[in-house]
């Protein structure tokens, strides 16, 4: 092999050679990097476009069912009440669905702008606990926290932060059929530790690989929530990331439940 | 189609850039004639311009081979077709 010592030198002719192949190897590195981006480019545009329709569309039909139900279009029928209502449902959960993709794609793109404050991490745990106690309680789960006293403040910005552990809670409770959910926090060290444990469906050893990443849903999620996007827990990632800290899952397989685990670093 | 002819320096050496990195600027910068405003993104040319369009390919093709004439000439495909043949420098013919 060619060597560029002064017992072994490299010919004009061997360098050649060599540059012309490591010219070819980053030509084709470069063509795969363009179609990549291509690919990213088209991607992109296509949420856009589609989540912007889809958007539009929810909202045109939901102020219809609102003007039902309000009374604009004159007095209406129990069934033609029940009806609007439900639609009227199903439109913000179209709507929701929407923001969430929209949203995770702002994010990837780096174009949402947090509004990083010093907060109390507590007060958003608080928050959305007892937002979250009603719906948990009415499909049946026990919901408990575990806060321990303390202070926990944090750089973060707080509709983001409420965002991400909203989704996780809310994802307990739809991914549980019955048992409960444990919300807990404390301190360690100079990091904030957040769990949501959950006696729900478990995840197994697959899907925890695709659990945070864009448009990674359990093989069976679809199963137990048929609104499941797989933006979810992927924007939780990317919320959690940019307060520099981490996001994971732990779970001892399928009926054994989940515990989600969120790390933060203390404000100084 | 002055301006065409100043747009190719330009969009081959961004084109190199993408395979072979900041080197392409250092090639370029040895070509006689050839003066480049990098933080403006433009060329001026000190002679005939097809000329030094010609040095420009050849600089890059001594050294990493055929593939980079290939490469060159995808990367101002476009810019050609507009001109007349007798304004397009030899070597993206």
């Amino acid at each position: 092999m060619a060597n560029n010592d002064d017992k072994n030198p490299i010919t004009p002719g061997e360098y050649k050679n060599i540059t012309e192949k490591m010219y070819a190897q980053n030509l084709e590195l470069a063509r795969l990097y363009k179609q990549v981006d291509n690919l990213n480019k088209q991607r992109e545009s296509l949420v856009y476009l589609v989540t912007h329709k889809v958007k539009g569309s929810f909202t045109h039909s939901k102020y219809i069912f609102a003007g039902i139900l309000d009374g604009t279009f004159g007095a209406i029928s129990p069934e033609l009440q029940k009806m609007a209502e439900k639609g009227l449902e199903s439109d913000n959960v179209g709507i929701n669905t929407v923001d969430l993709v929209l949203n995770a794609a702002n994010m990837q793109k780096g174009l949402i702008k947090y509004e990083m404050k010093r907060i109390n991490f507590k007060d958003i745990i608080l928050k959305t606990f007892s937002e979250k106690k009603i719906p948990a309680e009415t499909k049946g789960l026990k919901i408990e926290k575990d806060i321990k006293e303390d202070d926990y403040y944090i750089l973060g910005d707080s509709f983001w932060l409420n965002e991400a552990i909203n989704n996780l809670i809310e994802n307990s409770i739809k991914y549980t059929k019955e048992g409960k959910i444990a919300v807990g926090l404390e301190k360690k060290e100079s990091k904030i530790l957040l769990y949501v444990k959950d006696t729900g469906m478990g995840i197994t050893e697959e899907d925890k690989k695709n659990l945070f990443t864009e448009g990674g849903r359990g093989k069976d999620s679809v199963k137990v929530n048929i609104d499941s996007t797989g933006y979810g827990l992927y924007s939780v990632k990317l919320i959690i990331e940019a307060h520099k800290g981490r996001v994971w899952a732990e779970s001892e397989g399928v009926g054994k439940g989940s515990a989600f685990f969120v790390e933060l670093p203390l404000a100084q | 189609m002055e301006t065409a002819i100043l747009k190719i320096p330009i969009r081959i050496i961004h084109e190199q850039e993408l395979v072979i990195g900041p080197l392409a600027w250092d090639e370029a910068r040895k070509v006689s004639g050839l003066n480049i405003d990098q933080s403006h993104d433009s060329v001026s040319f000190g002679g005939d311009a097809k000329d030094i369009i010609n040095r420009l390919v050849a600089q890059y093709e001594r050294i990493f081979g055929k593939a980079s004439h290939a490469v060159c000439h995808d990367a101002v495909k476009d810019l050609i077709a507009e001109m007349s043949p007798e304004e397009i420098p030899s070597s993206l013919k």
